[in-house]
């Protein structure tokens, strides 16, 4: 009788053991994990003088240069790229105005996105900072991610031929990226 | 990856437990007592156990989390609950999974009372230390740690599939001290590592003042793998299997290993014991391939020149440059140079107390063995654990109570306490009918009403035919 009961008491547990259970979770919520990510890079930056602009002419006013941006036109930032912001951080020194446009171009050169930014006069001795933000997100960035490069021309009002001053370019993109399944 | 996930989770749980077979420790009417201490007090003559069948165990854990922590049903969304959970863990905590599968296992004792056991069982142990600032990069991005660095170094893994064949000696020496000692042979089958790794990413206001930041990232990362090179060559899974399994039999990356252990008997009441398992290293030699990645870079974005160029010039490769330059920076270097791996080394110590009811003769009381000889039906205790991973230490104590309930069944109980967790409650039951011995243990059994919120899973069990010295 008593081994009887032991051998009972074996079993009871071994089908304690296997009878273990999990409960009050629910596995399909991994549907709902989404990755929402912000990445801060550095864009592009530049200081260029009134060199620069009469390096191609006395009385040149624009100058450009082009970049490729690969990145932006991959499958990878295209599907999980929700939103970019631009900053930009001008520092004028020539008593001029001047302009600088960006143009987000796709690989047969057509504009994507554009932007411009005016640039305030400054001088040699109290350069004028001009800060720009550029968000761009919905239907516009649909078309900004078909980019794969940007020309950037940055235009003065006036010729810099014999003008002192530079022009200091920092700027950064905001990258709001949402992964999920 | 739902499944993967379901899969990463439901072997989540405390992993200081992984190597940690607390309740068999010390349970000597099972014979794979044997593997954790040979010098355990051991009164088999013989045994064998059932091939394949003698010897399961299963661990699977983590030093932090739990399923339910996760995947509970709340009103808090998920990723808020990810996001909490990746700012609780630190770089310390780690995901284990630890498999044995006894092949094959005996034991005989000979007329000079040495009592030989041996046999080959099989192992997989994985661990992957959380990489807290690097989740922290991925899930939150580093717009919010500018000036951060974020460590490289907490890059820390490894992994083992193995054969292990061993054979030891287990002798009572005296009436107080029983001792033994118990060689092993690996044979790995698969094996990487990856835990001397150090480096940082940050993103800091610029300094040059060239652009608004200065992304700076150093790194000295390592990888090792042996066994694993030649498998990408192979064209589907079934030739990767005989591959693998073809190198059971000798044919892998060897090592060498010894376990030592001993059991005093203090005196007819006290008991102390204490062992070494798996002091040895692995030899990879064969199929080795190592990847390191050594270097620094700081990147402020793009500089554009403005170079005056005519109507049919081209603008210079700032961006492929700029690519070129980081590749050259990280460049992969592969190395074929053999090295050797220590094995996770553990220790067991442990000091009972014996009371009750004598046990051992025919009638309860061994009256005409008594002293140290003399065997009680319960025992109370303290174990403790150690075992040395790549972080270092990782510890646990035990308060254990034993019970033999009568010839045929016995248990042990354990509460199991670490750095991570203070409530771990294991169990164990053995049957010894006729010659055939059954055991099971698990532990965590606080979580068996609802398993998700255990922070480890374990199950060990096992069948071996025993014959008995008095039989």
């Amino acid at each position: 009788m008593k081994n009887n009961l032991h051998l009972l008491f074996l079993i009871a547990v071994i089908v304690f053991f296997y009878s273990a259970c999990v409960k009050d979770t629910d596995f399909d919520q991994t549907d709902d994990i989404v990755l929402e990510t912000v990445l801060e890079l550095d864009f592009i930056f530049f200081d260029i003088n009134s060199q620069n602009f009469t390096d191609l002419g006395v009385n040149n006013t624009i100058i450009s240069d082009t970049t490729n941006l690969d990145f932006l036109g991959s499958e990878a930032a295209s599907e999980n790229i929700i939103r970019v912001d631009f900053y930009f951080r001008n520092t004028n020194s020539f008593p001029v105005s001047l302009e600088s446009q960006y143009q987000f171009l796709n690989d047969n050169n057509e504009i994507k996105y554009e932007l411009t930014i005016p640039i305030q006069d400054g001088n040699i001795n109290n350069p004028v900072v001009t800060e720009f933000t550029e968000i761009i997100e919905n239907n516009d960035l649909i078309d900004f991610m078909m980019a794969t490069k940007v020309v950037v021309n940055t235009i003065a009002n006036t010729s810099l031929n014999n003008i002192d001053g530079n022009l200091d370019l920092q700027s950064k993109a905001t990258y709001y990226l949402r992964l999920e399944q | 990856m739902k499944y993967l996930l379901y899969c990463i989770f439901f072997f989540w749980g405390s992993s200081l437990f992984s190597q940690n077979k607390e309740v068999l420790y010390g349970l000597d009417e099972t014979p794979q007592a044997l593997l954790l201490n040979p010098g355990t007090r051991i009164s088999n003559a013989f045994h064998i156990g059932i091939p394949l069948m003698s010897h399961f165990h299963f661990n699977g854990g983590s030093s932090g989390i739990s399923a339910y922590d996760i995947f509970q049903k709340s009103s808090v969304d998920i990723n808020t609950r990810i996001r909490n959970k990746i700012s609780e863990l630190d770089g310390r905590d780690f995901f284990t999974a630890t498999q044995q599968l006894d092949i094959l296992n005996f034991g005989w004792k000979n007329k000079q009372e040495f009592y030989f056991s041996g046999g080959v069982y099989q192992e997989f142990d994985f661990i992957f230390y959380f990489p807290k600032d690097l989740a922290l990069l991925a899930w939150e991005g580093n717009s919010d740690y500018i000036g951060k660095k974020f460590d490289l170094g907490e890059l820390n893994t490894r992994g083992d599939l193995l054969m292990v064949y061993h054979l030891g000696a287990t002798k009572r020496w005296s009436k107080k001290l029983t001792i033994g000692a118990r060689a092993k042979i690996y044979s790995s089958l698969l094996s990487f590592s990856s835990t001397d790794n150090s480096g940082t990413f940050e993103t800091r206001i610029s300094e040059s003042g060239n652009n608004i930041y200065e992304h700076i990232i150093n790194s000295n990362l390592s990888l090792n793998t042996s066994g694993i090179a030649s498998l990408s060559d192979l064209e589907d899974s079934s030739q990767a299997t005989n591959k693998i399994l073809n190198r059971a039999f000798f044919s892998g990356n060897l090592g060498l290993g010894i376990d030592l252990g001993a059991t005093y008997e203090i005196n007819e009441k006290l008991t102390a014991s204490a062992s070494f398992i798996d002091l040895g290293a692995i030899f990879h030699s064969k199929d080795v391939e190592s990847y390191t990645i050594n270097g620094e870079y700081t990147l402020d974005g793009i500089d554009l020149l403005f170079p005056p160029l005519g109507t049919s010039d081209t603008a210079p490769p700032y961006y492929d440059d700029l690519i070129d330059e980081i590749e050259e920076a990280f460049e992969i270097d592969t190395l074929y140079n053999s090295y050797s791996q220590l094995r996770p080394l553990k220790t067991y110590t442990s000091l009972k107390y014996n009371f009750g009811r004598p046990v051992g003769g025919d009638e309860g009381c061994d009256c005409l063995n008594m002293g140290e000889n003399q065997k009680y039906n319960q025992s109370a205790g303290l174990q403790l654990f150690n075992v040395f991973r790549p972080r270092g230490l990782q510890f646990a104590a035990t308060l254990f109570y034993y019970r033999k309930i009568s010839d045929y069944l016995t248990f042990k109980t354990t509460y199991t306490v670490d750095s991570y967790s203070y409530n771990n409650i294991g169990l164990g039951l053995v049957s010894n009918i006729k010659m055939v011995n059954f055991y099971i243990i698990a532990n965590n059994l606080q979580w068996y009403s609802n398993f998700a919120k255990a922070k480890s899973v374990s199950l060990q069990m096992g069948l071996n035919i025993i014959i008995d010295e008095n039989k």
